[in-house]
């Protein structure tokens, strides 16, 4: 039996280690012709003849297709989707099978691009159901967003099927894998219930203090497009001219909601055609990669280190988790976040919301190890996520 | 005389060389939601009257839409419905001919109703081109080939609407006429349709709108009329240059018809206006206010226009007077929009039932109620002697 296994072992390395066919010139050319489209169609002329080029390669053409993914070109893996799409479906017409083992080689081998370790994955189980409950377990941490969830959920189903005595921190293992806010909160709920303690305001890293300036005049809702002086704030000092020719100053706040919801309404009184500025001062252990996900109903700008990553101008149509991204990178040391929220003019009752919610996370979505928040009640450094027990904005304003 | 002049040369023709049964487009030809076939079904079930069914591997409130002996069908499926599918069949078996996926590469947020695949595909004898909500466009021939993709999201990145965006493109005066009323970016843009380029685009308000542009020919002049909830505007569809703008026909959802000398708008309930080159004249011939529309566009056949609307209320008034003839309530809210043919009007709503009418009588006359049992907001599509249904996991080829 262990003789068979080893067998087989050396034979699937030996298989996985075979260099795959040469790509003939002509394969390579229309891939990089695909690649090099750009904006508003350039590149198309020549795009389609190398997409045809590359489908009438047959299956040689598949692995070299899908190695020619690139995580940072979406319009590139548009084109070379659809042609994996044509190529699979040419050969399975002729029946012919597709390549099951450089497909799972290809799938579990990290360094190849999310969407087309996908594509592989679902391919490879077209032609091996069984690849399914081999594979989903290497897939718990992995960067494709749709194979982790996959994995999660599968990783799921075994524990609580097996019924074991204890699942505590098996689940708390999987709470901490998860990034879909949904699975999040699924497990944050059975980690708790299993004795367990799940903080989603940490694993989501929202910041949960800031300094609160506003309002600031935006007449005809175009608190978006006006700059005001907080766009390029280093600190939480100075004084501003506002609505009304108040007089402005930053503001300690904090939330104690459990996902983070700073409700401007609340914090600052209900304000029409107005913008208001939150900023938060992260502690980075390295300089590291960031994303800046913010969540509101109204219009966002997004600001770290006084450079804009992000904008968004869209009034209550809705408000979707993480639905406006910064992407950037914290300096080591202190890093200033700014994010400005405009809200508009709109008199219905569902378009009065003015808040947002803003998480610091790596580019899945999750925590960012050796990043800290300072606490607006005494300076120091906290986790992000941290939920104080009192506000550190003691009075709302109506 | 001169009226008369104008009116002569305000003449409607097809937007596509198609042979006259082909369902190319949202609303089928020239956007009315008319076929001429006959012969077509009146009374089905799941198991009674389908010639075929095909699985879908999605959502979709778009149309299938039908060009010779191929069903073009689009999806989106996904945690964050960001796969885009778009699918041939072969009309006549419902055989698969080809299925492609598209990474979305915009926003995927919507209202729960909506999904990303909203934006019915317009097809000719070539292929098809498909529109999602995440702004992502492709052309394909009729085989699958990938003619072309665009990013728009990529092209353009503020584009942005977290309702979800729906407006269906066109083909007119041989372009693919893109709409992308949405608050940022806002634009209604031709582009050639071989490699997808720009020919031209002009600036819209930055306001989100599900509309989608009608076509129509005035002397040499190839007209886009595009509603938006700041009017409805003509542009010229060789330069996008506007030729006038009619404030009294703005809106945002259900789309209005073209008749001849006159095009009923969705405003003020229902309302006929007539139109000529100059423009659409500043008051209607007469508004049937009770005569709803909602999310469904109004049809107009057999001399009477017809209303769906989210109360499950269908209305049919008087084309020529505006007379109310009846409104009933049925079971279901409508998403979809009537379509009509054989005499028969076909009232889709969002549970899968399907109402049909006697088009010719002036009381309500329920011919048939169809049930599929599955939920459905895509408009459905009428041709080859039959009824082309997408559902919520399903597409249904009604009839023989």
């Amino acid at each position: 039996m262990q003789i068979r296994f080893c067998v087989a072992v050396v034979l699937g390395v030996a298989l996985i280690a075979t260099p795959a066919p040469a790509v003939d010139d002509a394969t390579t050319q229309a891939l990089l012709t695909l690649k090099r489209v750009t904006r508003e169609g350039k590149g198309n002329e020549d795009a389609g003849p190398a997409w045809k080029t590359i489908v009438s390669k047959g299956g040689v053409a598949l692995l070299p297709t899908l190695e020619a993914f690139e995580d940072g070109n979406p319009t590139a893996a548009n084109w070379l989707r659809t042609a994996v799409d044509a190529i699979a479906e040419a050969e399975k017409a002729a029946g012919r099978k597709l390549p099951a083992d450089k497909l799972e080689a290809f799938t579990t081998n990290p360094k190849f691009a999310a969407a087309a370790r996908r594509s592989a994955y679902e391919l490879l189980l077209t032609e091996d159901p069984s690849a399914k409950a081999r594979l989903l377990p290497g897939f718990l941490n992995d960067k494709s967003p749709d194979l982790r969830r996959d994995a999660i959920a599968n990783e799921l189903e075994i524990l609580e099927r097996a019924a074991r005595p204890s699942i505590k921190a098996d689940l708390e293992k999987l709470f901490a894998l998860a990034r879909d806010k949904d699975q999040v909160e699924l497990l944050a709920k059975k980690v708790n219930a299993a004795g367990g303690k799940a903080s989603i305001a940490e694993h989501f890293g929202f910041v949960t203090f800031a300094s609160l300036v506003g309002p600031f005049d935006a007449p005809e809702s175009k608190g978006f497009t006006i700059p005001y002086p907080p766009d390029s704030a280093k600190d939480s000092s100075g004084k501003f001219m506002g609505k009304g020719a108040a007089e402005l100053k930053w503001t300690p706040a904090s939330t104690t909601d459990p996902l983070g919801k700073f409700d401007l309404n609340k914090l600052l009184g209900k304000h029409k055609n107005s913008a208001a500025y939150a900023l938060t001062t992260l502690i980075s252990e390295q300089e590291i990669p960031c994303e800046i996900r913010v969540t509101s109903p109204t219009s966002v700008k997004i600001f770290l280190n006084q450079k804009e990553l992000f904008g968004r101008d869209e009034y209550h149509h809705g408000s979707p988790f993480d639905g406006n991204v910064g992407r950037g990178t914290l300096r080591k040391g202190e890093n200033v976040l700014v994010v400005k929220v405009c809200q508009n003019n709109q008199t219905d009752s569902w378009a009065q919301d003015w808040r947002f919610q803003m998480r610091v996370c790596d580019d899945t979505g999750g925590p960012l190890a050796g990043v800290s928040q300072i606490s607006t009640l005494d300076g120091k450094p906290v986790p992000l996520g941290f939920i104080p027990a009192q506000p550190a904005n003691t009075e709302d304003k109506k | 005389m001169n009226r008369f002049i104008l009116a002569a040369f305000v003449t409607l023709t097809p937007t596509l060389s198609l042979t006259a049964s082909d369902w190319p487009q949202f609303r089928g030809p020239n956007a009315t939601g008319v076929s001429n076939e006959e012969n077509l079904p009146t009374e089905w079930s799941k198991t009674k009257g389908i010639a075929w069914k095909a699985e879908l591997p999605g959502r979709g409130a778009s149309s299938p839409v039908v060009v010779g002996n191929r069903v073009y069908v689009t999806c989106s499926s996904g945690t964050r419905d960001d796969r885009l599918h778009v699918l041939g069949f072969d009309a006549t078996t419902g055989k698969q001919l080809w299925h492609r996926q598209l990474q979305g590469t915009g926003g995927t947020a919507c209202h729960p109703k909506t999904c990303m695949a909203a934006n019915t595909p317009v097809a000719d004898e070539t292929g098809v081109y498909a529109l999602f909500a995440t702004a992502d466009l492709a052309a394909f021939d009729a085989d699958g080939t990938l003619r072309w993709y665009r990013s728009l999201v990529g092209d353009y990145p503020t584009i942005t609407n977290a309702v979800g965006m729906a407006s269906s493109p066109i083909l007119a005066a041989g372009r693919l006429i893109v709409p992308m009323d949405n608050a940022g970016e806002s634009f209604l843009a031709a582009l050639d349709t071989k490699y997808g380029k720009n020919v031209w685009k002009v600036d819209r308000p930055r306001e989100i709108s599900w509309t989608t542009p009608l076509v129509r020919t005035v002397g040499s002049t190839t007209e886009l009329l595009f509603s938006g909830p700041k009017g409805l505007t003509n542009y010229d569809a060789a330069t996008g240059e506007t030729r006038w703008t009619f404030k009294g026909g703005g809106g945002s959802v259900p789309v209005g018809v073209l008749d001849g000398d006159s095009i009923y708008l969705p405003v003020g309930g229902v309302s006929k206006f007539k139109i000529d080159a100059k423009g659409v004249a500043e008051k209607p011939e007469w508004a049937a206010r009770d005569a709803k529309s909602g999310y469904a566009s109004p049809l107009v056949y057999a001399g009477k226009v017809f209303t769906t609307d989210g109360q499950g209320f269908i209305s049919c008034v008087d084309a020529k007077t505006g007379k109310e003839l009846y409104k009933e309530r049925v079971k279901g809210a409508f998403s979809a929009s009537p379509v009509a043919a054989d005499g028969k009007v076909y009232c889709l709503n969002e549970t899968g039932i399907c109402t049909v009418l006697d088009a010719k009588a002036d009381a309500f006359e329920v011919l048939a109620s169809n049930e599929l049992g599955e939920g459905s907001l895509g408009t459905p599509a009428i041709a080859n002697g039959r009824i082309f249904i997408r559902t919520e996991k399903a597409l249904y080829a009604v009839g023989r």
